[in-house]
């Protein structure tokens, strides 16, 4: 019991500690400029963008896929920053010079991230309502929320994995960066999956994001619980695989560094 | 800035750029920004545009690039002063006997003309692997505006970094800046869908006369009165620029001096 109630507050104080010393955004302009504005502004813009396309007649596609897109924002950005920052404030040896639980340490950065990435969808799904004109009116909103939590965990296990890249690259931001685009085009926020080269819409089946965009749209058409469960269930699967290889390596990562010592050095 | 200070040190400027594109290469965020990001924007582009008109390869070929040449301004010549800061060179460059403003202008050189590469990049990725079959209607006032289009943005770039510097508070916002631009200036879709009250701020913007130039001599979209006219409006924001530079320069200099702040500007 002792040992559970220790892991629990290791994996509390490691979220906000990490959150509030590490997430480099963490700041009011920043946060504003970097997790509200610029994803505001590239949802507007590739709505905009898809209205000239498909003649002002499928806006609510651009909307709701940029909306849900934005958790990639804290999924990937935000978990790097908390996992990677350890290693850029030079308190990465102390970390691993603790006995605490890795697993607790490890999960526990990315879980005010999930919060975090549900509040920016929830902001601009709002706004896409004032601005696009998108109807909720049949939506269950329940199951939006959930979809919305689920597409949050599972992009973040991906930012846990990019994270762990951070530790052992000093290229991390490229690497992220080019994710994070990439997932415009493989996510299926601004082209329709089945419109894309059968080799894309193979590699669109194995990303976070695919199942929770096309879950969110049924939902906001219409649809009801019973009809995204697979896609959600899919989607919770993904991070899961995503979050556990991360662990993989973080703990790879650990038993390298120490026994070759080049903890200093990474 | 002084235009007659570019004359002047003219061998400066190009030392300058060279210097700052061997610097600049081994950079993967500057890869990313000049590279793969506008050919990304490309790739969607062009799987959204599909069966837009004939045209529209060679749009989204120049207005993905057009992407990169903002991206790559905002944020690399942005930080053209902060860089220098944050090598520690600053107050070698600053006491210097070359107007400190000529070498950012050397800088700014270097990174937008590295930036047309994005514009290069978008062609061969429509041309050699979706197989489109591109002309560039007008070539000789294409390439026209792609010089004064390179001006006009290097201007631009003159004002950014020194603002960038003096008020943090600005540069803050950096992050925010440049998806607003991409829908401003009309980078790859008309301004004329965007609300009519937003049409006053993309006039005053040198990157939306660039792209309507580029457009339209690569498309043959605009009659030549009106390309005419967008350079003429490039070469006079470039001026206004240019002028105004220099007083942002002179401000930042006199302040880091009187304040002796140059190290924690």
């Amino acid at each position: 019991m002792k040992t559970i109630t220790n892991n629990l507050r290791l994996f509390w104080q490691g979220t906000i500690f990490s959150y509030v010393a590490l997430f480099a955004w963490f700041r009011p302009t920043t946060y504003a400029a970097s997790k509200i504005l610029m994803p505001l502004a590239q949802m507007i813009f590739f709505t905009f963008l898809g209205s000239y396309a498909s003649g002002g007649t499928n806006v609510d596609f651009y909307v709701i896929g940029n909306a849900i897109q934005i958790v990639a924002v804290s999924g990937i950005f935000g978990v790097t920053m908390s996992i990677g920052g350890d290693r850029w404030a030079g308190t990465l040896p102390y970390l691993f010079g603790t006995p605490a639980n890795r697993m607790m340490l490890f999960f526990g950065r990315a879980f005010m991230h999930i919060f975090d990435g549900a509040l920016g969808v929830l902001i601009a799904l709002g706004w896409g309502a004032v601005l696009f004109n998108v109807d909720f009116s049949q939506t269950n909103f329940s199951a939006l929320g959930l979809t919305i939590l689920v597409t949050t965990i599972s992009t973040c296990g991906l930012g846990l994995l990019m994270g762990c890249l951070s530790l052992i690259t000093a290229n991390v931001m490229f690497v992220n960066n080019t994710v994070y685009f990439l997932l415009l085009i493989f996510s299926g926020a601004n082209v329709a999956i089945d419109t894309l080269p059968s080799w894309m819409q193979t590699s669109s089946q194995t990303l976070p994001l695919t199942r929770g965009i096309a879950s969110a749209r049924t939902l906001i058409a219409g649809g009801s619980l019973a009809d995204v469960a697979p896609l959600l269930l899919g989607e919770i699967g993904i991070g899961i695989i995503y979050g556990w290889l991360g662990y993989i390596l973080f703990k790879w990562f650990e038993i390298q560094a120490k026994r070759k010592g080049s903890l200093e050095t990474v | 800035m002084k235009f007659k200070n570019i004359v002047t040190y003219w061998r400066t400027v190009l030392t300058v750029a060279e210097i700052t594109l061997r610097h600049q290469w081994n950079d993967s965020f500057i890869l990313f920004a000049i590279l793969i990001q506008p050919m990304i924007i490309a790739v969607l582009a062009l799987f959204m545009l599909r069966g837009t008109g004939e045209d529209y390869a060679m749009f989204v070929v120049v207005g993905s690039g057009l992407t990169g040449l903002w991206s790559s301004l905002l944020f690399i010549s942005g930080n053209s002063i902060n860089g220098e800061h944050w090598q520690g060179t600053l107050e070698a460059l600053v006491a210097a006997p070359i107007p400190f403003e000529v070498i950012v202008f050397g800088k700014n050189l270097a990174n937008v003309v590295q930036s047309l590469l994005s514009m290069t990049t978008s062609y061969l990725l429509a041309a050699l692997i979706f197989g489109y079959s591109l002309n560039i209607t007008s070539p000789l006032l294409f390439i026209g505006s792609v010089l004064l289009s390179v001006l006009a943005f290097i201007s631009f770039g003159l004002i950014i970094a020194p603002l960038f510097i003096m008020y943090r508070g600005i540069q803050q916002w950096q992050n925010a800046m440049e998806f607003p631009v991409y829908i401003l200036a009309g980078f790859l879709f008309p301004i004329a869908l965007l609300p009519s009250w937003t049409t006053p701020i993309s006039y005053i913007l040198p990157p939306y006369w660039a792209a309507r130039a580029l457009h339209e001599t690569s498309t043959g979209a605009g009659d030549f009165d009106k390309i005419i006219f967008a350079w003429g409006m490039m070469l006079i924001f470039s001026v206004v620029d240019l002028f105004v530079s220099s007083k942002l320069f002179k401000l930042m200099l006199h302040k880091a001096r009187v304040d002796a702040t140059l190290e924690t500007v």
